[in-house]
């Protein structure tokens, strides 16, 4: 099996979770990497996605994982033959699947276009109530592990897949409190079980 | 201008429904460059349409092939179209993002007439003036116009500088050429290129008309001749399609088996149009075939034309696809006449729907329109697909065609009723499902039936209830809205005074008038009041001595044989397919089939 990291990035964060899948089985193909499909009535090809991102969040740490045979030139062959802003940046051979959807448990985020403010304060709350895109009430302040700010830029680590918060929601609960608007999300590192 | 930078719309883009129709970036996009020649391929529905239309992207290799640029543009969804204006950001190309204004042409695809508005609301979008008086003299892109609808041009020559009647794989290149030894769009450079075939220059011809409204002559150049391309074996066609960001309409690799059809069903305008059959082969096919599905990755081909059942190799090509290409690609082989059922098998297994198109419920009405089908014929079809496992049909037909009364509609329900039985004869697993869609006949130019008048209103109300009062129990029936079939009707049979009308509906808000969900007949209404026209006048009966709107346009078919076959439909007479000899339409001296090679 194939383990690999990839972008999305240049217009490629526009691209939804699922077009995102037939795009990587088209890399895969074009690129002449056979993949094993799945058995029984509806085939599918063997192809293993981290969670979904949200639409227009840009990252440089996406994670799938494809059944297929691994060979040297992976990286260079997937590169060629795959949409703008999807490009292969490493590439394992691994014995199972990592299943990248239950191993990442947190990831990092960068953020610019927000107004400044004094990050102890959110961190120092308890309990931060907001209501999600399904209109629930949700206490995300458990899902913030870290928030920084690095050359004007807001850096911050948010629970991922179980606990699971999008940036884009974090994001635009701290405009609301403090103003700015996000002018790029990007996530650059993903934490967890088998990554590199 | 600069590009049109992604980030500075970002906001936008996230309120939008699916934003990676507007990103750009898809794998197999033509790397633009700005060249000598920049042309854009505007297409006037959404990108998941546009982009599964074959006709851009051979004309923009047609460009590519003369190292000029070519890049394409889509009609954005409303949302995305009010977002660019509230930001005052001007349309953009795909590619290059470049401002719709840089280019040196637009090339708009004029695939159904219901896109008309779409055409207006892109000029818009682009902060170019829609009507070509306005742009004279500026620094404009040419606004030019092709595809199956450009044969009646008059209804959008207000606004087009240059309409291209054929086929376009190589007249539009031409014209750029002409274009840059000229320097632009003078003088010269507009009597040099409505002097090519395939070319119409609508400045350089006005149509005068009676006082009844019927056309009384044509001033200036009143004879235009289609372009057409005799060899489609050595013709452009892409090796390799820009895959989309987005699910589209046909998410597969093309071939185009064939052009044209030899059937002369007499209600199909693109039977006509299209003529003569020009096929490509299997050689050709396979090859091109290999070449997409390296160069797109798609798991499917699709072999279209507008009757691939009519190959005459079509077992040897799908022998030699199934030979070349990787075992796991599928084959699709849409508009398979009842006749050919069998190839369909060849199909993806997982198919359990079957589509039938009869058009007419009774042999004599089939007659009439030259559909060389039997019921006997429909009715084995569907037995053969019952038993290998097929448990759905769907049946296509048109209401509204001359000379139909209600004993044609009683016949749709006896197929019905035929069906029904032939599938309870047996013991089957799942329950059957048959479902009928009716459309509204449109009497098209260049068709045997340009003459006639379309059924009104009431007459088609009364056939739809008819229908649903005597439609077989268990029978899902679906059915097109009045008012559209009228406007594409009064559209495709215009002339020139409609250009006005057309401005008013976009400026009334009408857009996507081909989405039923979008569609703004009140819009259109008002525009017909407010210019003072009425609509009515466009679908009534022409007189066969009658000058037409259309008819300085030539599509080499002979007005006489069109006639001659009017004649015959009112008499009930089937004319047949070429298969079974000429027919005499008047393409004979450039007709393959007519030749002998079919």
């Amino acid at each position: 099996m194939i383990a690999f990291k990839y972008t999305k990035t240049d217009g490629a964060e526009y691209i939804s979770h699922l077009d995102m899948l037939r795009h990587i089985d088209r890399t895969l193909r074009r690129a002449g990497i056979e993949v094993e499909y799945s058995q029984g009535y509806h085939k599918h090809p063997r192809i293993f996605m981290g969670n979904p991102l949200a639409l227009g969040v840009k990252s440089v740490c996406e994670y799938c994982t494809a059944d297929a045979r691994y060979t040297q030139d992976f990286i260079q062959l997937f590169n060629e033959n795959s949409p703008g802003g999807v490009k292969c940046l490493e590439a394992r051979d691994v014995k199972q699947n990592p299943n990248f959807a239950e191993s990442i448990r947190a990831c990092r985020y960068e953020a610019a276009g927000i107004a400044p403010f004094d990050e102890r304060e959110i961190l120092a709350k308890s309990s931060i109530v907001i209501t999600d895109m399904r209109g629930r009430e949700v206490d995300i302040r458990p899902r913030i592990s870290g928030i920084e700010w690095r050359k004007g830029r807001l850096i911050f680590t948010l629970g991922c897949g179980e606990n699971n918060l999008r940036p884009d929601l974090f994001c635009n609960y701290i405009c609301g409190i403090y103003g700015g608007e996000p002018a790029e999300i990007v996530k650059t590192a993903s934490f967890g079980e088998n990554i590199f | 201008m600069k590009p049109v930078n992604l980030d500075s719309l970002r906001k936008l883009l996230l309120k939008c429904e699916k934003p990676s129709r507007y990103t750009g970036g898809e794998y197999g996009a033509p790397g633009c460059e700005w060249g000598k020649f920049n042309f854009c391929a505007c297409f006037p529905d959404l990108y998941e349409v546009g982009m599964s239309n074959i006709g851009i992207k051979i004309v923009a290799r047609s460009f590519e092939e003369r190292c000029m640029c070519a890049d394409f543009c889509f009609a954005p969804a409303r949302d995305f179209g009010q977002g660019l204006k509230e930001l005052d950001v001007p349309l953009y190309s795909l590619s290059l993002k470049a401002p719709l204004k840089d280019f040196d042409m637009l090339g708009f695809s004029l695939q159904y007439e219901l896109c008309y508005t779409n055409m207006l609301y892109m000029l818009d979008l682009a902060g170019i003036p829609l009507r070509r008086e306005e742009r004279r003299g500026g620094s404009w892109p040419l606004i030019v116009a092709g595809g199956p609808c450009a044969v009646n041009p008059e209804p959008l020559a207000d606004f087009v500088d240059v309409f291209f009647i054929g086929d376009g794989e190589s007249v539009d290149a031409d014209v750029a050429e002409i274009y840059l030894k000229h320097g632009g769009a003078t003088e010269g450079f507009y009597r040099e290129i409505s002097a090519l075939d395939g070319v119409y220059v609508p400045a350089f011809t006005t149509p005068v008309y009676n006082g009844d409204g019927s056309v009384d002559r044509f001033d200036g150049i009143k004879h235009i001749k289609k372009a057409l391309v005799c060899d489609l074996d050595g013709a452009i066609y892409p090796d390799r399609f820009a895959v989309p960001n987005c699910e589209s309409v046909h998410d597969r690799a093309v071939l185009e088996v064939m052009r044209g059809c030899y059937r002369g069903c007499r209600f199909c305008q693109a039977g006509f149009i299209y003529r003569p059959v020009r096929k490509r082969g299997v050689q050709t096919l396979t090859r091109q075939a290999s070449e997409l599905i390296k160069h797109t990755g798609y798991g499917e081909v699709s072999l279209n034309s507008l009757s691939t059942g009519d190959y005459g190799k079509l077992s040897e090509l799908i022998r030699s696809l199934k030979e070349n290409l990787p075992p796991e690609v599928t084959l699709a082989l849409p508009s398979l006449r009842v006749d050919s059922f069998e190839e369909d098998f060849a199909q993806d297994a997982r198919k359990t729907s079957l589509t039938f198109a009869p058009e007419a419920g009774t042999q004599r009405l089939r007659d009439v329109i030259n559909k060389d089908v039997t019921e006997e014929e429909v009715l084995r079809a569907a037995k053969r697909a019952f038993d290998a496992g097929y448990s759905a049909v769907k049946l296509y037909f048109m209401l509204g065609l001359p000379t139909e009364t209600d004993e044609d509609l009683e016949g749709i329900c006896e197929i019905c009723k035929k069906i029904k039985l032939l599938y309870s004869a047996e013991k089957r697993k799942k329950a059957l499902r048959i479902s009928v869609s009716v459309a509204t006949f449109v009497p098209k130019p260049f068709t045997p039936f340009q003459w006639e008048r379309q059924a009104g209103e009431q007459e088609v109300k009364h056939k739809q209830e008819y229908l649903m009062r005597n439609l077989p129990r268990g029978v899902k029936f679906s059915w097109s809205a009045f008012y559209p079939s009228f406007l594409e009707a009064v559209l495709a049979r215009g002339d020139r005074r409609l250009g006005k009308v057309i401005e008013y509906a976009y400026k009334n808000g009408c857009t996507f008038d081909g989405w039923d969900n979008l569609f703004n007949e009140e819009g259109w209404k008002k525009a017909f009041d407010d210019c003072g026209i009425c609509g009515e006048q466009y679908v009534r009966g022409r007189g066969e001595d009658e000058l037409l709107p259309w008819d300085h346009i030539d599509v080499m078919v002979d007005k006489s044989f069109l006639l001659r076959e009017r004649q015959r439909a009112y008499a009930g007479k089937v004319t047949g397919s070429c298969h079974g000899g000429c027919k005499g339409c008047g393409m004979q001296s450039v007709c393959p089939a007519a030749r002998g090679e079919i």
